[in-house]
């Protein structure tokens, strides 16, 4: 399992305490989630304790510890889109989805994460779906957004 | 530098620059703490020790806040004191309340808080705590469900013994302090020293109970029971009650334990001085063959040092003496030697240690320590466990008559008593070394312990024209920076190194009676040196009932020893 990680650690090559986040954000973005098994690789190479880098890493919202679906919507519940109803839309998503927010379903289509704040407070409240913003949403057009997705997986399959 | 404050409208002296609770502290003032340590750098996260600075609009932590010339402070203003009391009222919104049935029940500093404050009813209610608690580990128990996030045991499993087995985990109200990926201390890189359990204000930290096994063998009729008695946890019990060396604290709970069934009590002493008659002949053998590899020797006793070797330093494990530690010698003595001559099957023989210690719990399991699943230590009470067992026997050691230990193992010599502090061992093993080196000669033997538990911690030992160099440090930071400096400087002139995990050895280890505060372990220390002189040999090998196990079982070498050892 380490052998895998050289190279982001030769990005690091004082392997210094401080390059603690930057190596496990490049971690993140390359296999999508903190592994264990990376985790104490990462240890290993920084000489921190496992459970100092799994303290950190749980304190920011923006690392995950299991894989995501195909799909990952981050629903924003920033201040601007909780106002305009975040956590009704987040309840609805819930239902149809049918995973809790901060879960993966087990068929690994579909992920939530609810996020802090997206940074698009005028357009809220607002899902992001891989990267892409869904801007205004409604119920209405959360339900048209899902059922859109799983029409497009079926005929895939 | 030298400064005049105003507390309360009293003028007191104290130094530009030292923090507002020492100085407070040290003239009597008493301002509550949940999350200070001595010796530590201050957090200010409980915010307990809230004082009122004149020109300051808010509130200061007197924990964090630097004395300077001609401050005026209010200790016990009423904003101060509502500030406090409003704390405590909070803390307490999601404790789960069930002081009834919680074992630190009246050793608890939230319960005392709330005294102090005078707190009545709940006055915030938010959902009690309710996380399950983790009895996985062999030693150490926790249940998050009574933490208060105070931070003292990250801190000391972090800053004093380098492993950070428990860490905050998450942030905000979720925040928990719990082992790496919240699964079990079993599987962490815990090395159950249990100095958690020293520091932490409630019961969120506790020893795993060997009470209840202890109790149902006690009341089973084919057990014979046998408690082994260490000598720090005589010192321990001394302490505690408030007696002095000369008061014959063994010969009463002797008497204490066989009122409550015990079949025969035994002094851990003599397993203690056969210990350290082994490690010096190691020593000794090293030091002949002129042994650079294994040079230097380190002491093995410490469980939970052999722990954090195995698992952080495997390059330093054959430093390590292959001695078994005195509370597993005594136990295999008893199971196979003496069940042996008086015609009891090991079997029957159920054996109970009694030490300061919480990872002696631990070394109890290890497969070396084990024949067929059986250890040689069936138990293994901590000075904590024995005190609830003799409170639920109604026993008091106070008025309690004395009695002799049990023989052979009845008697101990001062090295035995020298295993409870740090800087103890060294001496007791270079005692041993000495007479090993130079058998009867005329020659004084010369140990210079130094005279504050901060000092140097090593010297070097004068045997003929040899110089042997002995050290000795407390806590795996202490270890880990020696033995760091040692290899910087390439040194070869230290021998040997007594190793022990808790602050202070034995007399600070994570099994003792809860205290505040880190003086505990120099009394503990102190009752141990007076003890020293009741002894009834000066060093290891005159105790006769080590000698004579000596006599029957060859020194070192001998393959039953190694095997044991392996």
């Amino acid at each position: 399992m380490e052998s895998d990680l050289e190279h982001i650690f030769t990005h690091f090559p004082n392997g210094k305490r401080e390059d603690l986040i930057p190596i496990l954000q490049v971690i993140q973005d390359e296999k999508g989630f903190l592994s264990e098994e990376t985790i104490d690789a990462v240890g290993k190479y920084l000489r921190i304790s496992t459970n100092k880098i799994y303290g950190v890493a749980t304190f920011y919202d923006n690392f995950r510890f299991g894989p995501v679906g195909r799909y990952h919507f981050r629903l924003c519940q920033g201040t601007a889109c909780h106002v305009a109803g975040a956590s009704t839309l987040q309840k609805e998503l819930e239902k149809l989805l049918k995973v809790h927010a901060g879960e993966t379903d087990k068929s690994g289509l579909f992920s939530l994460e609810v996020a802090s704040c997206l940074g698009a407070c005028g357009l809220a409240p607002l899902v992001e779906v891989n990267d892409e913003f869904y801007t205004n949403i409604t119920l209405e057009s959360l339900k048209e957004l899902v059922r859109m997705i799983r029409e497009k997986e079926n005929e895939t399959l | 530098m030298e400064c005049k404050i105003e507390v309360n409208n009293k003028m007191i002296p104290a130094r530009e620059g030292e923090s507002l609770l020492e100085a407070l502290r040290e003239h009597g003032f008493k301002i509550p703490t949940l999350c200070h340590m001595n010796r530590f750098s201050p957090t200010g996260a409980c915010r307990l020790c809230v004082v009122e600075v004149e020109g300051m609009k808010d509130l200061v932590t007197s924990c964090s806040y630097p004395v300077k010339d001609g401050m005026k402070v209010k200790t016990n203003s009423q904003r101060v004191i509502k500030a406090r009391k409003s704390l405590v009222e909070l803390l307490l919104s999601n404790h789960p309340d069930d002081c009834l049935y919680c074992q630190r029940n009246g050793h608890c500093e939230l319960q005392w808080l709330a005294g102090e404050m005078n707190v009545k009813e709940r006055k915030y209610f938010a959902g009690k705590l309710t996380d399950n608690p983790d009895y996985s580990s062999t030693s150490v128990a926790r249940d998050p469900a009574k933490c208060v996030l105070c931070s003292r045991c990250v801190r000391i499993c972090e800053e004093v013994q380098r492993v950070t087995a428990i860490d905050f985990i998450s942030r905000g109200n979720e925040t928990k302090v719990n082992s790496a990926f919240r699964k079990g201390l079993n599987v962490s890189s815990c090395i159950q020293c249990g100095q958690c359990i020293q520091v932490c204000p409630t019961a969120a930290l506790l020893d795993i109970s060997h009470l209840e096994k202890v109790q149902a063998a006690l009341g089973n009729h084919k057990k014979q029971v046998m408690f082994v008695i260490s000598p720090s946890a005589i010192a321990s019990v001394t302490e505690l009650m408030g007696f002095k060396a000369k008061d014959k604290v063994l010969e009463r709970l002797t008497a204490a334990l066989k009122r409550l069934g015990a079949g025969k009590v035994f002094n851990m002493g003599t397993a203690a001085d056969i210990h350290v008659m082994e490690e010096a002949g190691q020593l000794a053998e090293m030091l002949k063959n002129k042994d650079k590899e294994h040079q230097p020797l380190m002491s093995s006793c410490c469980p939970s040092w052999v722990r954090y070797v195995s698992v952080f330093r495997p390059k330093v494990l054959p430093h390590l003496a292959s001695v078994k530690s005195p509370g597993h010698i005594a136990g295999s003595l008893l199971k196979t030697d003496y069940a042996r001559e008086h015609g009891i099957a090991g079997e029957n023989i159920y054996t109970v240690s009694i030490t300061p210690c919480v990872a002696k719990k631990y070394e109890a399991s290890w497969e070396k320590n084990t024949h067929q699943g059986v250890s040689e230590v069936d138990a293994v009470l901590t000075v904590r466990e024995l005190f609830r067992l003799l409170r639920s026997f109604g026993l008091n050691l106070a008025q309690m008559e004395e009695e002799a230990p049990d023989s052979p193992y009845q008697q101990s010599s001062a090295a035995a008593y020298k295993l409870g502090y740090s800087g103890g061992k060294a001496e007791a093993v270079a005692r041993e070394l000495f007479r090993i080196m130079k058998g009867n000669s005329k020659e004084k033997f010369r140990f210079l312990q130094p005279k504050s538990m901060a000092g140097k911690r090593e010297t070097q030992v004068t045997i003929g024209k040899k110089q042997v160099g002995f050290a000795w440090v407390s806590s795996i930071a202490e270890a880990e920076d020696y033995l760091d400096a040692l290899r910087e400087e390439g040194r070869d002139d230290i021998h040997y190194i007594e190793v022990m995990a808790c602050l202070g050895g034995c007399a600070g280890g994570g099994g003792q009676p809860i205290s505040r505060g880190f003086d505990k372990p120099k009394a503990r220390k102190k009752l141990c040196g007076d003890m020293e002189k009741t002894a009834t040999w000066q060093s290891a090998s005159e105790n006769t009932v080590a000698a004579d196990f000596f006599a029957r079982i060859p020194f070192r070498g001998n393959k039953l020893w190694e095997q044991a050892n392996k």
